[in-house]
């Protein structure tokens, strides 16, 4: 039988704990609970669950402390659980190798879908499935890594070498959200930060590739944070 | 986060109030004797060490070194501040450390010797200027001083002892000290102990030291120090209301001039006032002969100036050709009832024959008002009259001048020559010999002229006109009469040309001076805004005095720097903004006092500062470059005229800007009472609902069937979604007013924020068609994309509520010159005249139920707000084909 994925929750407050818990166990996960930063960190040393939801919002230590020091040791992902508006949190907590972030309030599938997806990426799952992988596809649009050719529905897009690298970087962590910094610092290396270049070239991408660049289906924006990649059209 | 790092801990509120009194003014003990050795220091440390003993922080301050060595015992024990060693001249020089104090801030300091001159280099000039600065810190001091250091008996010590004291105290000082204690001992005991070598090391008891230490002497400086402490006792006990009517009102006023005397007059002016608790002033008359006075007599009555200021006098100056008149005029003015002049008995001269003296013209200006004449002591008998000594402009010659002088004694005499060989008579040429004279007067500077005139226009008279001619002998026997007449006649008219023209000078100064003072009160009447009154001021101080100016409208603790002016000819202002310069004006601000160059603070300054003070606080810091050199007396009373002007504007514009700043508090204050009285009422609703089919379904699940249960669960969850919106924009106004009024804008993609918007929307309503246009050119604006977001969410939703499901929302973006114009379109039944106006107020007065409304009225307010945070533009139209537009613009340009 396989083993059920385990998820460790970070969180203070019972009832959004409840709710998260009733949904993971009915979608086959096993649940872990601690409502204080300082457990949370036992606790992901002794259980090593696959991945951990943690509320940034703790009373004993600040969720950015507790995830510092989680990334002292351990590459199990994270995801951030954060409320709107506070942008510049979610993106700290980004660089600091959070694996995500889901903003309170969240339904469902938004759930599950992130924790899907830190799942894939998390190293354990990475040996398998995604190292080596030299195409990427999602709807119409395919990506062939080693001839570096991106085609939508067949034909052939001519990208230009940074709209290519950008590409290949957000579709390799496809569904992961990628702060601006940190795709600035990828494509241009350590010592560049014009957000408005990445704009711009992100600007001719979604031209070449989406249908409406107004209304996107391949590169997702996230206001304030960054972009991220669908894994699946909607 | 944690709570517990927001709120204040009561505690520490606790001891902020109770800590608050203490903090404003420190508490001054004076140990007070009358000679050295009655033995201050030993009961100041004797006192000290109790208090150390009862739990206050105590702190020795500086003690002389040369104490004795019973006192030096005393001093074990408490905790003592290391000498600042100031290096002066290859000497080493021990000096309280002010800075050192003020740093440690103890409880209570002791400093001895209150009328200590510091070394120079060091801030203050005065120990007890350190002293102030110590009790505005809120720091008790206590300190020792005798009674021959006191200003106000200076000259009394002075007459009992013949040793003039240097260095002096003012009064006020001693005035201000919350307890004096009087150490006192027999004279004959400290005349022992001085025989025993216990008050100064032999090595050290000089003759003149001998000389004081007489047993008269001792019992005189006693009764003189007794007298001090006992009138500061009355004093005490007298208050107000035992005061009679008379000498309530009593006001009192001193002449001031250049000599030494004055100063005597002034001390004894000031025992008066405070012995009668009156008023008084000093007051300067400038004259024309003020103009040539010497350097050292000018340095005199700047010094007399200073006396009068620091004993307390208000100190006038005024400007007058004869000084009784002016005198008397001032004193009729201001109230005075009694005048103090100073008297010295001149040898009788011709002049004062026929001059009433200086004090007669005073009574007789003003009968109502008693005149004190105080004798010119014996100190100052030495000193020479001024006008004897010095020869003034009156006097001056230049070769113009004199040039100009005999080329028209020439002309008189060639034209004279015309008149008689025309046959007309002797008389005439007289006139014309007197009118030669007059012109000479006029068009020279100076009496000397005019008499060398009259002198030389009768001995050519003699010569050219007399006969025998081409001599100087006379052989008519009326000619002596004629020429003595000639001689007086041109004599007076020289002389009155003088003095109208000196006369003319003076009102055309006092002229051009009221006139700037009108003039500066007039623009800044009309003056509005701080920035502005800084420029104009500035401007005025660099023109008047040509020297560069400095304003600091705060204090300059850190990084703020004061408007700047520079004069031309002056050196870089911007020698201002130096640490040092700001250091200075920081130390105005805090003590309320002049400083810098040309004061007896901070005086290695590059400029002079002042404070603008109005109603005990201080307004602004002026500072006036002394590259040029130190302003004399009669800038710093102009600047101080000017300044007087300025902290009325200030003060004017302070209140002004309360007042608007109360009417923008009240303003937002009513705006969030508005908006949580309808967001209360809109809340109420849907919580209901929830608690209503939540209650439903717990406490009745078993009963109901599953569609009923699933509608009810349907609306809970729907009900939650709305309030859940309702709080995110609720959110977004707080992200708005949380910083001051504008929002922390970053270029955005706007494309991208559409996008995120309309995925967001489509979860929520995921069967309705949104169209989204967006140009090709990116169009990146500079806003804050979560508020924008919101704003377009808000719109969405709107739209999608208020047109049929079959329709579609269209949203559009476009480049409209300058700006970014948002849209969001729909195929609705649109808005109603009766909801325009009201449509972005977040209320609609005339909905009976707010249900109708719900959520649209407080949407719509809140992304106005955004917008207008933005400095956007928003609006809403009817599409004429059906249904609503609404769309706003954003500047492409950050800036404005």
């Amino acid at each position: 039988m396989e083993l059920k994925p385990l998820v460790l929750i970070v969180e203070d407050e019972d009832t959004i704990c409840n709710f998260m818990t009733a949904i993971l166990n009915s979608n086959g996960y096993r649940v872990l609970k601690t409502d204080s930063g300082g457990e949370g960190l036992a606790m992901t040393a002794s259980y090593s669950p696959d991945v951990v939801l943690l509320d940034l919002g703790l009373p004993d230590i600040d969720g950015i402390d507790v995830l510092k020091k989680l990334r002292k040791w351990t590459k199990t992902p994270v995801v951030v659980v954060s409320a709107r508006g506070q942008e510049q949190e979610k993106v700290e907590a980004l660089d600091l190798g959070a694996d995500d972030y889901i903003v309170k309030p969240f339904g469902t599938s938004e759930l599950l879908a992130r924790i899907r997806t830190a799942l894939r990426h998390s190293p354990k799952s990475m040996g398998a499935e995604s190292k080596g992988k030299d195409q990427f596809a999602v709807g119409d649009l395919k990506i062939d890594y080693g001839r570096r050719t991106v085609s939508l529905a067949g034909d052939t897009v001519h990208l230009t070498p940074v709209e290519y690298k950008i590409l290949a970087l957000l579709s390799k962590n496809a569904g992961k959200v990628l702060t601006h910094d940190y795709i600035i610092k990828e494509i241009w290396g350590p010592y560049s930060s014009d957000s408005h270049t990445l704009r711009v070239n992100m600007a001719n991408l979604r031209r070449k590739i989406e249908k409406n660049p107004g209304e996107p289906n391949y590169i997702l924006t996230e206001v304030g944070v960054g972009y991220r990649m669908a894994e699946e059209l909607t | 986060m944690d709570p517990s790092e927001e709120r204040p801990d009561p505690d520490t509120i606790l001891k902020e109030i109770q800590a608050e009194p203490d903090n404003k003014q420190g508490k001054l003990k004076i140990f007070f004797g009358y000679a050295a050795g009655v033995g201050k220091t030993y009961a100041m440390l004797d006192e000290a060490q109790e208090r150390y003993r009862s739990g206050t922080d105590v702190l020795v301050g500086y003690i002389e070194p040369h104490t004795r060595p019973e006192t030096m015992q005393l001093l074990h024990g408490l905790p003592a501040l290391p000498p600042k060693i100031v290096r002066y001249r290859n000497i080493e020089l021990r000096e309280f450390d002010l800075d050192a104090a003020l740093r440690r801030r103890p409880g209570l300091i002791l400093v001895d010797e209150l009328a200590h001159t510091n070394a120079e280099g060091v801030r203050n000039r005065k120990r007890f200027q350190d002293i102030e600065e110590l009790l505005n810190e809120g720091i008790d001091v206590y300190t020792t001083v005798n009674v021959q250091h006191m200003e106000s008996l200076n000259d009394a010590v002075e007459r009992i002892t013949k040793v003039r004291v240097q260095e002096t105290v003012p009064d006020s000082i001693f005035d201000r000290a919350d307890r004096i204690k009087l150490i006192d001992i027999e004279p004959d005991e400290l005349l022992r102990r001085f025989q025993e070598g216990k008050i100064y090391r032999p090595d050290r008891a000089e003759t003149a030291v001998r000389h004081f230490f007489t047993k008269e002497n001792l019992r005189l400086l006693r009764e003189l120090a007794m007298r001090k402490a006992a009138d500061r006792i009355s004093n005490e006990n007298l208050n107000e209301p035992h005061l009679s009517k008379k000498m309530e009102n009593a006001k009192m006023l001193v002449c001031i001039g250049p000599s030494p005397s004055s100063a005597k007059c002034i001390r004894w002016t000031a025992r008066t006032a405070e012995a009668f608790h009156a008023q008084w002033a000093a007051l300067y008359v400038e004259s024309m002969e003020s103009d040539f006075l010497s350097k050292d007599q000018k340095k005199m009555i700047r010094a007399n100036m200073d006396l009068a200021e620091k004993l307390g006098a208000e100190v006038v100056t005024l400007t007058g050709h004869d000084v009784s008149v002016s005198v008397a005029e001032y004193a009729r003015l201001s109230g005075i009832t009694n005048i103090v002049v100073g008297k010295s008995r001149n040898k009788k001269t011709l002049k004062t024959l026929f001059e009433p003296a200086f004090e007669d013209k005073l009574i007789s200006l003003l009968p109502g008002i008693e005149i004190h004449i105080i004798p010119d002591s014996a100190a100052a008998r030495k000193y020479k009259k001024p006008r004897k000594t010095s020869r003034g402009p009156n006097f001056n010659f230049s070769r113009k001048d004199t040039v100009r002088m005999f080329g028209v004694l020439a002309a008189t005499i060639l034209f004279s020559y015309l008149l008689r060989s025309l046959g007309f008579a002797d008389s005439n040429l007289i006139m014309v010999y007197i009118l030669s004279v007059l012109v000479v007067s006029r068009i020279t500077e100076g009496y000397a002229y005019g008499i060398i005139a009259s002198v030389v226009s009768v001995l050519s008279f003699n010569f050219f006109f007399t006969e025998p001619y081409f001599t100087f002998n006379a052989i008519q026997p009326e000619y002596p009469i004629t020429f003595l007449i000639m001689l007086m006649a041109a004599l007076i008219t020289s002389a009155l040309t003088v003095r109208v023209k000196a006369q003319a000078r003076l009102a055309v100064r006092r002229e051009r001076r009221t006139e700037v003072l009108y003039e500066i009160n007039k623009k800044l009447l009309a003056t509005r805004g701080m920035d502005r009154i800084v420029d104009l001021t500035n401007e005025y101080l660099v023109n008047l005095f040509g020297r560069s100016v400095v304003f600091f409208t705060e204090d300059p603790v850190e990084r703020v720097t004061g408007s700047v002016r520079r004069a031309a000819g002056d050196v870089d202002a911007a020698f201002f903004h130096s640490e040092d310069e700001r250091a200075v004006a920081h130390w105005v601000f805090l003590n309320q006092k002049r400083a810098g160059a040309g004061t007896d603070t901070l005086m290695g300054a590059g400029a002079f500062y002042m404070p603008i003070i109005a109603q005990g606080k201080v307004l602004a810091v002026w500072g006036i470059s002394c590259a040029k050199g130190v302003l004399d007396h009669n800038t710093r009373l102009f600047l101080r005229m000017i300044g007087s002007q300025a902290a009325m504007a200030l003060e004017r514009q302070h209140l002004s800007d309360e007042q608007r700043n109360i009417v923008v508090e009240a303003e937002k204050e009513k705006m969030r009472g508005n908006l949580l009285r309808a967001i209360s009422h809109d809340l109420r609703t849907p919580l209901s609902g929830i608690l209503g089919a939540s209650s439903a379904i717990r406490e009745n699940g078993r009963n109901l069937d599953g569609p009923t249960r699933d509608k009810l669960i349907a609306d809970i969850q729907e009900e939650s979604q709305w309030l859940i919106r309702m709080v995110e924009n609720l959110l977004s106004v707080t992200r708005i007013n949380e910083g001051k009024t504008k929002v922390a804008k970053k270029p955005e993609a706007a494309e991208e924020v559409i996008a995120a918007a309309v995925s967001r929307i489509k979860k929520r309503f995921p069967k309705r068609s949104i169209l989204v246009h967006v140009p090709d050119e990116l169009l990146e604006v500079p806003m804050d994309g979560t508020l924008i977001e919101q704003v377009l969410m808000n719109l969405l939703d709107n739209a999608l509520k208020f047109s049929p499901n079959d329709s579609s929302v269209e949203v559009s973006l476009r480049k409209e010159g300058a700006q970014a114009l948002f849209e969001v379109a729909d195929r609705g039944k649109g808005i109603t005249a009766e909801e325009f106006p009201y449509l972005f107020t977040g209320n609609f007065p005339g909905t009976k139920s707010p249900d109708s409304s719900r959520g649209m009225g407080i949407g719509l307010s809140i992304c106005m707000t955004i917008i207008k945070a933005h400095n956007g533009k928003m609006e809403a139209v009817n599409r004429k084909e059906g249904g609503a537009v609404f769309r706003f613009a954003l500047p492409l340009k950050e800036g404005d």
